[in-house]
Order: C-alpha cells, then structure tokens, then sequence
C-alpha cells in the first residue's frame, strides 16, 4: 500500500513517465547521439531497438543521468537534471549490460546495495531495507541463493540477482540495457516475462534496449528505432518493426510473422542462391 | 635537423666543463722546505695494507688521503707535508688540506686530477682500488682496525709509506706507554657496567667491535654484549637499558643526535639508573669515536677518567 | 553475514584487542609480573604496594605508550589499507598508494638533514606528516587533472609519479649529507623502540577523526565495488567519496608514518585476512581491520622486541617477512578468480 502512494507521489500519477527531448551526447569529441527525441507513458514498455554502435546504451545512461549531455531528460514532468543524484536513484534503476560483480559479496549484501539511494550517507540499513531484499529476493526465485557468493552463481541466476537489485531500489521506471545478454533462449524467456509481471503488478515503466527482434516485439508495447546516434523510427510494431525499416537500418531482409498460432516473429530471409 | 645538432652541442658541453670541473689542484701547505728526507734511500719499499702487498717506488710528495683516520695518522708522523688533499670529512688537524673529495662517493676523475702519487683510503666504495689503479696511481688501502695494534701496525706503515719511519715509531711507543699508563690507572675489577650509544634510537656496540674492546681493556662490562650474539651493532631498548642500570653511559651521538648529559636525564624513565644519577653520563666526540687514529689514546683517557671518578663514588 | 554474525565478530575483535594489549603489557626485558601489572592497570596509573618506582615509570612511560602508540598505527594502516582497497576496487592498494609513505620520507629526510639535530624527536614527526599530506595532495591534483580524470586508475597512476618523484628527490638529498642516511634508514624501517606519550598525543587526534570517518562511510565502500558508473546509478556521489577517503586515509596514515615510520605489509595482511574470515562486505571488513589491525600490531612489535632480546628487530622487517609470502597467496587467489 505504502509502495504504490509512494509511486504515486513519485510519479504524481503523471501519464508520460519519460520524455527526452532533443539529446545529444558527444564523448571524447564524437557525437554519439544527436536530437533524440522518445516519450515513454507510464506503465508502458519501451523498446529500443537498433544496429550495434547506434548508441543504445548511450541513451540508456544519459537518461539515468550517468553522462552529461545536451537536451532534455524529464522524468514524470520534472527536469532529470534537477534532481540529486540520490533522488534520482530513487526514480530511475539501472540494470547495466555487463554488471560488475564484486567479488566475495553475497548475494542478500549486494542486493542490498539497492537501497543505497533510500539510505542518509551515514544511515545503515533498518529492518524496512532487510525487509524490501528479502521481497525481492522472493519474488525473482534468489531467495535460496541468499547467502551464497555472487561468483558461485550461474547466468541467468546472476541476471536475476542484478534484476533484484534493481527492483530493490524500487524505482518506478527500469532502464535495462540487453536484458538478455549471455542467457539461453529459455532464460531469456523467463527474464523478460518475469520483467513484465513486475511491469504489471507494480505498475513500474521499463525501457529497454534489444538486440533480438522477435523478443522485443513479443514484450514491448512501443518501440523507438535508433541509427547512427539518430532516432530513425518511433511507434508500435507494425510501424518500428516492419520489414522496410528492418531492411534499410539493419542491412537484413526479414519477414514479419503474426499468427494465431505461432504468435509474432521476425524471421530472416535467406539470401537467394546465385 | 637543428634538434640533433643542438644536442650534441650540449653534450660536447657538458664534457667539456666535467673535464674542467675538477678544481685546479693547489698547494695549500707554507713555503718551508721539506723536512730533511730521511731514508729517501730506503725506497723502494713494500707495505701491506688491507688490499694486500703494495710497492711504493719512490717516496711520494703527492698524497691523497680519503680517510679521515688516514690523514690523522699522516699528519702525526710529520708527514702533513707531502699530503696533497685530503677528504672533506677530514676536519682533524686543522692545518689539513680538506677539499671536496668523498670517501664515500669518490669520483674517480676528481681524485686523478690531483694528480696523486699515492692515494690512501679505508672504504673500498665501488672499484675504487681498481680504478685508480688502471690509472697508473697507486693505493693503499687501510681498513678500519680491529684492535690497538691493528692502529700500530698502520701508523708503522705509513710511516715507511712516506720515509718518516722513525717518527712513526716513536709515535707507536709514546702511544703504548700512554695506554699502558691509562689501563694501570683504573681498577679491572672493578667490573663496572656501560651503555654505549651511537644514536637516539638505542643502536649500541658490542665488545666485539674496535671501540667495544678499548672499554674491555678497562675492565668495563658492556650491557649490549648480551643483545649482540649476531650483531655487533645491535638496537636496544629503552627499556632493557633502564633495567641494565649501567654504572656509565658514554654518549657517541652527541654531534649527530644532538644527545647531553641533559637530554639522557629527560628521557622518560632514566633519571633513575644509575649512570645519570650519579653524573656517570660522558660525552664523547663523534669523530673521535668513531675513528681508530691517534687520538684513540685521548678517548681512552676520558673513559679512564670517568671510570677512576665512578670508582672512586663508589668506594 | 548477518547483522547478529557481524556483532559477534566484532565483539571478539575488541576482546582480542584487549587481550593484546594486555599481553603487551606484560613483556619487556624488564621483569615485571602479570600480578604487578594487573594490580597496577586497576590503580589506574599510582603505583601499587610491591612495586618499585622504576617498574611503575616502566609501565606508565614506556610500555603502555608504546602499546598505544602501536594500536594507533596498526589501526590506521589496516582501516587505511582496507578503505584504499574499496575505492580504487584494488586488492593491493595500500596506505601509502598516493605518494604518503615517499612524502613523509622525503619530510624525515628533510628534517633529519637540515634541521635542527638537538630536537629530531620533535621535528622528524611533524615534518613526516607534513610530507605525507603534500605528497597525497599532489597525487590527488595530479590525478584529477588529465584525462584520467577523477578515475580510480588516473589516481593510482599519479600516486606512483608523485612517489617515484619524492623519492628520487628524497634519495638525491640522502646523498648530499650521507651522515644522515643511517638516522633516516632506521626510520624507515618502522620502529616503535622510541615512542612515548608525545606520540600518542601526536597520532591520537587524526587517528580518531580518520577512523571515524572511515567507519561511518563503511556502508557505501560496498556501494563503490560495483564500478564508478553502476555506484552513480545508485545515487552515490563516486567523487566525493573517494575524496573524503583519500583525506581520512591520508591523514590515518600521515600520522602513524610520523610517529612510527614506513610500517609495509599492514594495510594489506590485515584487511585480506578480514575478508578471508567475514567476506567482502566493507560494513564488517572496515570495523574488524581496526580492531585486528591494532592487534596485529601491538602482537608483532611484541615480537619485535622479543625474538632477539633484548635486542630490538625493526618493526617494518617483521612485517616485511609476513607480507611477503602473505602477497604471494592473495596474488595467486585473485590470479585464480580472475
């Protein structure tokens, strides 16, 4: 109950949790991402979507404030950049493409780094912090790897972990860079339809970026294309993931699927025999 | 292409002035003649010195002394004239010639430039011997003495190094019959205990040491002989000294560390052995100490006193 | 490791500290009797019926300053050493990483050579914590500008410019008065043998402020372990905190090299043992390097001053031993787990 008043005073039950306007990034004198422009309503998931080297992760960390950029970043109507750093740990979590993992925490201590942002700088953790971890632990199944070292613990076990983490900042918007890096195809499964449950049980507004297509239109409900550090495409599937735009971003020719039976994919096209 | 040329141009600089930096070498003794040179016919002579047999061909009027011990022994002999250039630690007599030269860091050029034609010195740094040696300049190497006769032994040799042999000896005995003379002055058994100091950290001698047998001649016991089985320079601690109640303490960093009777007494603890309440707390002179020249006899003395007047409170 | 298990630990860290420096208390060349010197801890200072005046100053001037001294310099190295660990995520980070040690030598140095030589208990202290900050702040001015940036990496690398700098500098003015060097060797071989209650005076006020603010910030070191980027995610202020743990570790560091020289090997034996035993979580490690820091250290002067007594072995040598192999096994480990 408490939770969902917080987000609601968090969120200020504003309809669009996410709006960038004009961003662009340039890192050690190249411009990364020019006049990016993406608006995510609340409660929604997003899904950008692009060639390797379009920037993605870029976008991902400018919005989470980790890099400074040009343009504008709001967050339920309030500038990113007004916020203090902890604040706006509060409202955006990360989870990162490849996580650093520390070595010799376990699991339930590194979970715990979540509550960082909740946490004064001289604060310890009360029972309130123990008691969000062991929630979260429960709900993404790590509950059992509690104790246990973080090096001890498979793949998809270790996503998940870092999935914890994030929730345990409870953030109402999940920024997830590739999701499904180093997962087999039914971890990556479960990671993303776990993700969505979240989405609809806490109301929370994912935005992620994707490299698999077919995973990414079966999840999300909107989609941003990026190219070159340039927003090319926005909208639902049928406008972002549509063989035309597929073919003339990413240089591959691909059908659309959308059947009863076999559910939405993109499949390639083999390259005719000379 | 002016990078390259310019930097030849300043190396050829910089060789230049190193081969111009040396001092030019100058005779800083008075204008009287040399003493009469005795046994100028005894050469050639040999002597050995700690680098073993050396073969001096001609009396040499050209010496270069690094050691400060060395120069001491030199000028005691009369033979301060034929001293060219001493050391800069060689501040004893004061008539001696010091000049920048190290015994420690030696350079080889500065040191030929004097054009020597004997260089005496104690610490083989480096190839010192060698060095010089390749140069045509001969080197007589005289390591620190272990024992009084050890310093006779160097005092005769460069007596017949520099053809003042007959001085040489009549410093030798004048120095026995002082330190016989200084030995019969105090009573053996007596067996008064000391603290030898080199620093404010507590670093001490054993009996083993050169310095550490002169106090054994006088019948003094040393409290550090029962920490040095290995180490003849071993650190003690405040605590074992306090607890050791030595009946003297000598005082060898009084220079160095800035140590007085005064300071020992304000150490935490020690105004109560025996040695600082009884003003058995001596003052030594750094150099002296640490030296194994002539002077050795006057070191010898001002122990022997302080001994005799600690006695003496005792009886 | 739970809050409970953590409690208890820490619990034991005191008791073993206790235990410490009661047994420091007890051995010396002098003989004094564990009777003695409990009869004379519960009088609080006025000497106890049976003791003479001497065991009295012994004990009150001599064994418990030193016991103090080596809790001090002990603690700080290991919270120092441990701290330095976390921010720049470094197993072999320690205390003197920035440039401390090669200031504070480069300071003794100084003070030995051209100062006044009546008063070096007084100067060599001073003019060694002096060098620890400067060469710290250098590092620190070195190390943020640049590419680098404020990067742990970029401060690493600055710290062994500056120490390499000092150094030679130091070395360069050994040369110049080679009277100095055995007076300056000594220091730096770290040694307790001279200590009394103006050390504790001396090391006592940083150490406490440094300690402090190391344990308070215990929390977020963990936070730190997960990158400089994903910490920021966090909401934490990666800048600031490295800086307010460079000043804390500096001055900790600053002071125990000023009273009781270059003591090697602590800050990294000491908070590696932790983890072995509590894992990796700064909210025990930092507490319990403390607490064994300052054991581990009032233990080996205690061998220090017994191995070939009453002879005296430099502390740093002792150290020196331990650490080496000690570095091997951690080598191989994170060599293993890379």
């Amino acid at each position: 109950m408490r939770l969902e008043r917080e987000r609601a005073a968090a969120t200020s039950g504003a309809p669009v949790a996410l709006e960038v306007g004009e961003l662009s990034v340039r890192l050690d004198g190249r411009r990364i991402l020019s006049d990016v422009r993406l608006e995510v309503p609340t409660g929604s998931w997003v899904c950008v979507i692009g060639p390797n080297g379009a920037g993605k992760t870029t976008l991902v960390r400018a919005v989470a404030g980790l890099l400074p950029y040009g343009g504008s970043v709001r967050l339920w109507g309030r500038p990113s950049a007004e916020l203090g750093r902890r604040e706006r740990a509060r409202a955006v979590a990360v989870v990162p493409q490849l996580p650093t993992i520390p070595e010799g925490l376990t699991v339930e201590q590194y979970v715990l780094l979540g509550r960082t942002p909740h946490l004064g700088l001289l604060a310890v953790d009360g029972p309130r912090d123990q008691e969000v971890v062991a929630q979260v632990l429960e709900r993404l199944d790590v509950a059992w790897a509690a104790g246990r070292r973080l090096e001890t613990l498979s793949g998809g076990e270790l996503r998940r972990v870092v999935l914890a983490r994030a929730l345990a900042q409870e953030a109402p918007l999940l920024l997830l860079d590739e999701p499904t890096t180093g997962l087999d195809l039914g971890q990556q499964l479960r990671v993303l339809e776990l993700v969505d449950r979240l989405r609809r049980a806490d109301g929370l507004t994912v935005v992620s970026t994707m490299h698999d297509l077919t995973l990414a239109g079966r999840f999300a409900q909107r989609f941003a294309l990026l190219s070159g550090g340039r927003l090319v495409a926005e909208g639902v599937r049928g406008e972002v993931l549509a063989p035309h735009v597929i073919a003339e971003h990413y240089g591959a020719a691909v059908r659309v699927i959308d059947d009863d039976e076999l559910g939405w994919a993109v499949v390639p096209i083999p390259e005719p025999e000379p | 292409m002016g990078r390259p040329r310019s930097i030849l141009v300043a190396f050829a600089l910089a060789f230049v002035l190193a081969a111009c930096g040396a001092d030019e070498p100058t005779r800083t003794m008075g204008g009287e003649p040399p003493s009469p040179s005795p046994a100028a016919d005894a050469f050639p002579v040999t002597v050995t010195g700690t680098n073993g047999s050396v073969t001096i061909d001609r009396r040499p009027e050209r010496i270069v002394s690094l050691s400060p011990t060395a120069t001491e022994m030199l000028f005691a002999i009369g033979a301060g004239d034929q001293v060219l250039a001493v050391d800069d630690r060689s501040n004893h007599p004061p008539e001696a010639p010091t000049t920048d030269l190290s015994g420690f860091e030696p350079n080889i050029e500065a040191i030929a430039a004097y054009e020597p034609d004997l260089v005496v010195y104690a610490t083989e740094v480096g190839d010192l011997g060698a060095s010089l040696e390749s140069l045509g300049i001969t080197v007589l190497q005289l390591d620190a003495a272990a024992d009084l006769d050890g310093v006779y032994q160097q005092i005769l040799a460069l007596g017949t190094v520099t053809g003042h042999e007959g001085e040489a000896e009549a410093l030798v005995g004048r120095m026995r019959a002082q330190v016989e003379e200084i030995v019969s002055s105090v009573d053996p058994g007596a067996g008064l205990t000391f603290y030898y100091e080199l620093d404010d950290t507590f670093y001490s001698v054993t009996s083993d040491t050169f310095i550490g047998q002169l106090f054994t001649m006088l019948g003094l016991e040393n409290i550090a002989d029962a920490a040095g089985e290995a180490n003849p320079y071993p650190q003690l601690s405040a605590e074992y000294i306090i607890e050791a109640d030595p009946d003297l303490i000598f005082l060898a960093d009084t220079e160095c560390c800035g140590q007085s009777p005064e300071t020992v007494a304000a150490r935490p603890g020690w105004a109560g052995i025996s040695a600082v309440r009884n003003g058995g707390v001596v003052p030594l002179d750094d150099d002296v100490a640490s030296r194994w020249g002539p002077r050795v006899v006057d070191l010898l003395r001002r122990v022997a006193d302080a001994v005799a007047a600690a006695e003496e409170r005792a009886a | 490791m739970n809050a409970r298990a953590r409690t208890r630990a820490i619990a034991i860290g005191v008791v073993v500290l206790v235990a410490a420096t009661v047994a420091g208390l007890l051995v010396g060349p002098a003989r004094i009797g564990a009777g003695d010197v409990f009869r004379w801890l519960l009088a609080l200072g006025r000497t106890p019926e049976g003791m003479t005046e001497q065991e009295a100053t012994i004990l009150a001037n001599l064994r418990l300053p030193r016991v103090l001294v080596g809790g001090l310099v002990g603690a700080s190295l290991a919270a120092s050493g441990a701290a330095y660990q976390a921010v720049f995520r470094n197993p072999l980070a320690d205390p003197y990483l920035l440039g401390a040690a090669a200031g504070a030598g480069l300071g003794a140095t100084i003070a030995v050579a051209y100062g006044p030589s009546g008063v070096v208990e007084v100067t060599v202290p001073i003019a060694a914590f002096a060098g620890a900050l400067v060469g710290v702040g250098l590092a620190y001015g070195l190390g943020r500008s640049g590419i680098g940036g404020r990067t742990a990496t970029g401060l690493v690398l600055a710290g062994v410019a500056v120490a390499s700098f000092l150094t030679a500098v130091q070395t360069f003015l050994q040369q110049q008065r080679s009277e100095t060097l055995r007076q300056v060797y000594t220091w730096i071989l770290g040694r307790l043998g001279t200590t009394g209650w103006d050390d504790v005076r001396l090391a006592l006020p940083s150490v406490a402020l440094a300690a402090a603010t190391l344990w308070a910030v215990r929390r977020l070191l963990d936070v730190i372990e997960v990158g400089d980027i994903e910490a920021q995610s966090l909401g934490l202020h990666v800048g600031r905190l490295r800086l307010a743990v460079v000043v804390a570790a500096s001055l900790a560091t600053a002071a125990a090299v000023a009273v009781a020289g270059l003591i090697g090997f602590v800050g990294i034996i000491v908070p590696h043992t932790v983890r072995l035993l509590v894992g990796a979580s700064y909210r025990a490690v930092l507490p319990l390097s403390v607490l064994f820091g300052a054991s581990f250290l009032i233990l080996v002067d205690l061998l220090a001053r017994t191995v070939v007594a009453p002879a005296e072995i430099p502390i740093g040598v002792i150290t020196a031993f331990v650490g080496a192999p000690f570095f091997v096994a951690v080598l191989r480990r994170s060599g293993r787990t890379a």
